[in-house]
């Protein structure tokens, strides 16, 4: 079974920027102030370019496994493999802690924390241990969600937002657009998050310029939540740290309406659960991949990675700050780095076949 | 052949089920079902202060039964006391063995002993914390915020019900108040301007009011008991406007005033004004204040209102009735009243030293040349243009 090719431009489009919404704004408010839309400039167009080439990987339809072992023999092959997962597994641990803060602070607040998000890994189990292909199923519901989610928070929160706030350009300075930068770098790792999909969805001609102009997209419409967010908090966009849940309280029709926006916010939230399931299913997939093993091998394994990763969170129940602080500072060269470097060596060795060389 | 297929795929089916269900009942937040015996619905909190601790009145919801009779909202005020505002918290917490759950909390009030420092020493703690709404409205009073909670209100069983009437949307358009949330004062507050404002709350007593008693289960005071006898009825106004400085009350504005800054904030519709004894309704109101700093620093305000007859002092015939247009001297009128009100509102933050209208964040957002030349002294050195056009609908 395989992905149609319009599930992997939903994920780009409308699934994708759902993993900027909840630590990323006041972060990026904290580190560029005003300035908060430049430094998310470059990370777009970083991963539009570095989407463009995992999609032209995939013209072969082959998964990154065949690729690799093509390459480098079946033993690098799986070392490789391995590699990809644990970057993965890396890669996971932002959107899970936001997912833990979320959980805790706007949907429970009176239950103690240390099991408040346990919850969250039965689906995650389940969901790690299906075939990588039943996700574009996900995709087809999850994108319409997150559009009328986002239409629904950026419609009620527009009204209150003062634009001028993002007045004036460059007060912050190149100090400003470089720690931005840098921070910024934790949560866009999209274009690594499609490498287990390589070889699992029909690649047809111009699937990677479209690929990339949805990305672009997704990019604008995360732009706008931004402004957005700046526009409504300005001063106080810092210590806004659900903002998505937030923005849209203002809307003087609540009123008489109720709190309707909830029904924006919760599927934005529900579109966020299955994207941070997302690189734990990729790194459940890539093992698999390089193992050939059965089905009970992939619930056993989906199973295991999710307990090591329910351990870690709660090993740090108390250290998100610190985790976000380390992700985002001193590791923020992580993603990056070796996401590019791992797709740039993968189109470049592995990109076509030896009789195309 | 059917029956197992399905027996075989039965357990995955099932399994999907669970997932589903424990994931819409974890989002829908029951596991985390709240005891209402042991939580405290608090409505609305006021705060005063001393030299050595806050007090925290905080106005709870009480269930009051299915009798019709006696349907609505009644409440109690507890009081807490402690050098922080979460320490008042504790407090109440510790006296009633009620845990304050301030999701609800739609007014915070500030009496004048607060408001005379800093506000931001007690209200960073409703900014800290996730679980009260930004959007909650703020607003200061005339003596302690907790009496005037706990005073019972000629017009609801609950004085915070009351209250929020005042700041209802309705009346921001009349012109007549200016609300405030929590998140406009602390933009405001931590901004270039470093100025707010929110309605300034008095409470008089009601002429001939009888009264009811506390025992009759309507607005329960922590303080009074059952047979206290008849409690004084209270009328709550909120005409007028206190507007802050760097978090400390600067002035406040007189209703003329509070008019006038509604209308350059452009939110009165049917809003109304009079001029010797004829009132005027305003239809459309356009209002800006735009600063020029080519020459020297130069405020404009300007208003744009389209107005009509609302009613007047003397009798008119069925013909100006149903015309209810302004004559060319009674819209220079209107626009003379107007430009008084605009006078006396600059006046008054000029004096006070309020940048109520956001000189600064506009001399920010132009220029940051302008601003850093013109920051320290932008209130005292600008001359002002006041230019209201008040003209008659047609």
């Amino acid at each position: 079974m395989k992905l149609g090719s319009r599930q992997i431009l939903f994920f780009l489009a409308a699934v994708a920027p759902v993993g900027k919404l909840i630590l990323l704004p006041p972060q990026l408010a904290a580190a560029s102030g005003n300035d908060l839309l430049y430094p998310v400039f470059p990370q777009i167009l970083v991963q539009t370019a570095l989407v463009f080439c995992v999609l032209l990987l995939s013209r072969r339809e082959r998964t990154v496994y065949d690729l690799l072992k093509d390459g480098i023999g079946s033993t690098g092959a799986k070392i490789g493999m391995i590699l990809i997962s644990v970057f993965l597994l890396y890669a996971a641990f932002m959107p899970l802690i936001e997912q833990k803060l979320l959980v805790q602070s706007i949907f429970y607040d009176t239950i103690p924390s240390y099991i408040v998000f346990t919850p969250f890994f039965l689906l995650s189990v389940y969901l790690c241990s299906r075939p990588l292909a039943y996700t574009g199923r996900i995709w087809d519901i999850l994108a319409p969600l997150f559009l009328f989610g986002m239409a629904g928070i950026l419609l009620f929160s527009v009204g209150e937002a003062d634009y001028g706030a993002l007045l004036p350009f460059g007060a912050q300075g190149w100090s400003g657009f470089t720690d931005g930068t840098m921070r910024a770098c934790a949560w866009f790792f999209d274009a690594v998050l499609l490498l287990p999909f390589v070889g699992r969805f029909g690649y047809k001609k111009g699937l990677a310029w479209k690929g990339a102009l949805c990305y672009l997209g997704g990019g604008a419409l995360l732009l706008v939540f931004l402004a957005t967010f700046y526009g409504v908090f300005s001063d106080i966009a810092i210590i806004q740290v659900f903002a998505f849940a937030k923005m849209s309280h203002f809307f003087a029709g609540l009123t008489v309406l109720g709190r309707i926006d909830y029904l924006f916010i919760f599927a934005l939230a529900f579109v966020m659960v299955f994207y941070a399931a997302l690189p734990l299913h990729g790194a459940v997939q890539m093992i698999h991949d390089a193992f050939h093993a059965g089905k009970s091998f992939s619930a056993l394994l989906s199973t295991g990675i999710n307990l090591m990763m329910l351990t870690i969170i709660y090993m740090f129940n108390f250290d998100a700050d610190s985790i976000v602080s380390a992700i985002s500072g001193t590791l923020f060269w992580i993603m990056p780095a070796i996401g590019a470097a791992v797709i740039m060596l993968l189109l470049a060795f592995c990109g076509r076949s030896r009789r195309e060389v | 052949m059917k029956f197992k297929r399905f027996l075989a795929a039965l357990p995955g089916r099932v399994c999907l089920i669970l997932v589903a269900a424990i994931v819409f009942i974890f989002f829908s937040n029951d596991f985390g079902l709240v005891d209402i015996q042991k939580t405290a619905i608090v409505l609305a909190v006021g705060i005063d202060r001393t030299e050595e601790e806050f007090t925290l009145t905080a106005q709870i919801a009480v269930p009051k039964g299915s009798d019709r009779t006696t349907g609505g909202t009644s409440s109690v005020e507890i009081e807490g006391r402690g050098e922080t505002v979460p320490d008042c918290i504790s407090d109440i917490y510790a006296k009633t063995g009620w845990v304050p759950k301030l999701v609800f909390c739609n007014l915070v009030l500030l009496g004048e002993s607060t408001t005379a420092d800093d506000v931001f020493s007690c209200l960073d703690f409703f900014l800290r914390n996730e679980y009260i709404p930004n959007s909650c409205q703020l607003a200061a009073c005339e003596g302690s915020a907790g009496e005037l909670l706990s005073s019972q209100s000629a017009i609801d069983d609950t004085s915070a019900l009351a209250l929020s009437k005042l700041f209802s949307d309705a009346a921001k358009k009349s012109g007549c108040v200016m609300t405030t949330t929590l998140r406009q004062f602390s933009t405001g507050y931590y901004g270039v301007s470093g100025s707010g404002y929110m309605p300034y709350v008095r409470a008089q007593t009601q002429e001939n009011s009888q009264g009811t008693e506390t025992a009759s289960g309507n607005s329960g005071s922590a303080q009074s008991s059952p047979g206290d006898g008849p409690t004084e009825q209270k009328i709550y106004s909120a005409e007028e406007t206190a507007i802050f400085s760097a978090g400390k009350l600067a002035a406040i504005l007189p209703k003329e005033q509070t008019f006038a800054f509604s209308l350059l904030e452009e939110n009165v519709y049917t809003g109304t004004f009079s001029a010797d004894g004829i009132t005027y309704v305003v239809l459309k109101n356009n209002g800006s204040v735009e600063l020029d700093v080519s020459d020297s620093p130069t405020a404009t305000l300007s208003l744009d209102l389209r107005v009509q007859l609302y009613g007047s002092r003397d009798a008119s015939m069925p013909g100006e009735i149903a015309r209810s247009i302004l004559t060319p001297e009674q819209e220079a009128k209107a626009s003379r009243i107007i430009e008084d009100y605009l006078g006396g509102l600059w006046e008054t933050c000029i004096r006070s030293g309020c940048d109520l209208l956001e000189l600064k964040t506009k001399l920010y957002r132009s220029s940051m040349t302008d601003y850093s030349q013109w920051k320290d002294s932008i209130l005292t050195s600008a001359a002002v243009r006041i230019a209201a056009d008040v003209k008659s609908v047609s």
